[in-house]
């Protein structure tokens, strides 16, 4: 902390602005944005390009959703190309997405990984119905690239739900990563939940979890069904594991911390209590 | 122009993850040094503890008992770092003080069953003010880290020339629980809640009268702030976690509910006949 008056470099003020900005919560980065560049100077000026781009890896790290000609696709570090420009790989476009206003403009044809192309598309299918039946609001993004024999295919999944009049946002993320070599698949997943309620108080769930697993492959349909049910077991584990800590932490460590009533299973008599503490001062 | 920005910055901290609290503050204060003072003492940390050299007893800091870099115990009425002009209750409000927490602390011990806990006051034009607070510590398993930590502040304004007694009280209960297992992966839930209420009550009991009027008053708040952050905590975050993700397929769902309309209808028909 520094004493009063003393200033802090400019790289020191981008680190903290930056801190604040990837930190928000779902949902209010908008207004956490707005709140940091007040505060970095008085008329709001400082500072905007290092604070667009801190904006920038927020979205792309929170797999912010974006309509493509009416379809729904994720900014993700996967899809990043350069100037701002995304790659949606079911639509093989590119796009440009401005990003403070997340706004799309100039949809071009992309080239995707031909080598990867055909168990990028089994697995996106596959992966589409599962998203249908678990994820009321739910978007998946599956990248394929390749290199040599080795085949990696990327699925993010993302779903929100954002109820500001009710004083709540919620994000899901999750990142699957399926490397394909000599008839073995690796899949590595990371699923990432954040909950915020701030009804005349800031509560907040902040939870994750790293999965792994092999699978054998004979052909790209066998593998994306596969993937798709190993992928719906450990999410479905995941959040019945969230549920099953839930109940120990409100039924076990909550009691244990305050207890409803006392003993007596009365409220506290005060002036009793008072009298015993004058009874004790008399009796010294 | 820095009320507005006073604004911002709470307005940041509401949003923030309150599991980085201190650090979030620390750096909103290298950013907005200015505010300092504001932020410190509007923004609520998680209690920190020290031990009074002369008494051997813990007690709790905050702001309120905090002069400097000095903080005062209630115990001995000492500041350490040593103090010679530290700002501390006039004599007769050290009585109340005293006798405060000496029944907080059996109010602590009846509730929380352990934990620490410390009153503070301090001299007000029209009456007085204090913070009481208690810091409990959950240790019933190593996988799982709980902690409450309440800030209770109380103003008194004398009326009627001594016979009754405004009190306005601000709580806030912060609750963190941290669990870390291999199905679930870490899962960390916290933060705090902020409520307020304001009542009359009369002076019929002497100095105690007061203790006792503002422990009835933090004991009800207390109570149902415990009710509430039971069902924020384990049952509204836990909710939309579910509106998130759905352990049932839709068209699971959707075949359940297919099946309950024709059940409706069918009994809907007999009903009519």
């Amino acid at each position: 902390m520094s004493d009063y008056g003393e200033q802090i470099s400019d790289s020191e003020k981008q680190r903290i602005a930056h801190d604040f900005i990837t930190h928000a919560p779902p949902g209010e980065v908008e207004t956490v944005f707005s709140d940091v560049r007040h505060l970095l100077s008085k008329d709001g000026s400082a500072h905007g390009e290092s604070m667009t781009a801190s904006l920038s890896k927020y979205r792309v790290d929170q797999f912010t959703p974006v309509t493509v000609d009416k379809e729904k696709v994720l900014l993700t570090n996967h899809g990043k190309l350069d100037n701002n420009r995304f790659l949606d790989p079911r639509s093989k476009k590119s796009f440009h997405c401005n990003i403070p206003k997340v706004e799309i403009s100039d949809i071009q044809p992309a080239d995707v990984d031909s080598n990867a192309e055909s168990w990028r598309n089994e697995i996106d299918n596959a992966l589409a119905k599962y998203i249908k039946e678990h994820f009321p609001h739910g978007t998946c993004t599956v990248y394929g690239t390749s290199n040599g024999g080795e085949t990696t295919i990327i699925a993010c999944i993302e779903d929100h739900k954002f109820s500001p009049e009710n004083f709540w946002n919620g994000r899901w993320r999750s990142e699957w990563k399926i490397t394909i070599e000599d008839g073995n698949a690796k899949v590595v997943g990371i699923l990432k939940t954040q909950v915020h309620y701030y009804e005349d108080g800031n509560v907040q769930l902040v939870s994750q979890k790293e999965c792994k697993d092999n699978l054998t492959v004979s052909s790209e349909k066998q593998l994306a069904d596969d993937v798709t049910k190993l992928i719906m077991k450990f999410e479905s584990d995941y959040q019945l594991a969230i549920n099953d800590n839930y109940n120990t932490l409100s039924t076990t460590t909550f009691k244990a911390l305050r207890r409803q009533l006392p003993v007596t299973r009365t409220k506290i008599d005060w002036n009793k209590i008072l009298g015993y503490q004058i009874g004790k001062e008399i009796g010294k | 122009m820095t009320d507005l920005q006073l604004d911002y910055a709470l307005d940041l901290m509401r949003r923030l993850p309150p599991q980085q609290v201190e650090k979030n503050l620390s750096d909103l204060i290298d950013l907005v040094p200015e505010l300092c003072e504001d932020l410190l003492s509007s923004v609520d940390q998680p209690l920190r503890v020290l031990r009074d050299k002369q008494t051997g007893k813990d007690y709790l800091l905050c702001d309120y008992n905090r002069d400097g870099d000095s903080y005062r115990s209630p115990w001995s009425n000492k500041y350490d770092p040593p103090l010679s002009d530290g700002a501390k209750p006039s004599d007769s409000l050290r009585d109340i003080e005293v006798s405060a927490n000496s029944a907080f602390d059996s109010y602590r011990e009846m509730y929380f069953e352990g934990g620490i806990s410390s009153v503070y006051m301090w001299d007000l034009d029209h009456g007085f003010a204090g913070a009481i607070l208690i810091k409990k510590v959950g240790d019933s398993s190593p996988k799982i880290k709980g902690c409450w930590d309440s800030i209770h502040v109380i103003e008194v304004v004398e009326k009627s020339g001594g016979r009754n007694a405004h009190y306005k009280l601000t709580s806030t209960v912060m609750l963190w629980l941290q669990t870390s297992k291999a199905a679930s992966g870490t899962m960390n839930l916290g933060g705090s809640l902020t409520r307020q209420v304001e009542k009359d009550s009369s002076l019929n009991e002497g100095s105690n009268s007061h203790i006792a009027n503002i422990g009835r008053l933090v004991e009800e708040m207390e109570n149902k702030m415990r009710h509430t952050l039971n069902e924020i905590y384990f049952g509204k975050t836990r909710d939309i976690v579910q509106e998130l993700r759905s352990l049932t397929c839709a068209s699971e769902k959707d075949k359940r509910q297919t099946v309950a309309n024709e059940l409706k209808n069918k009994f809907g028909a007999n009903h009519a006949c």
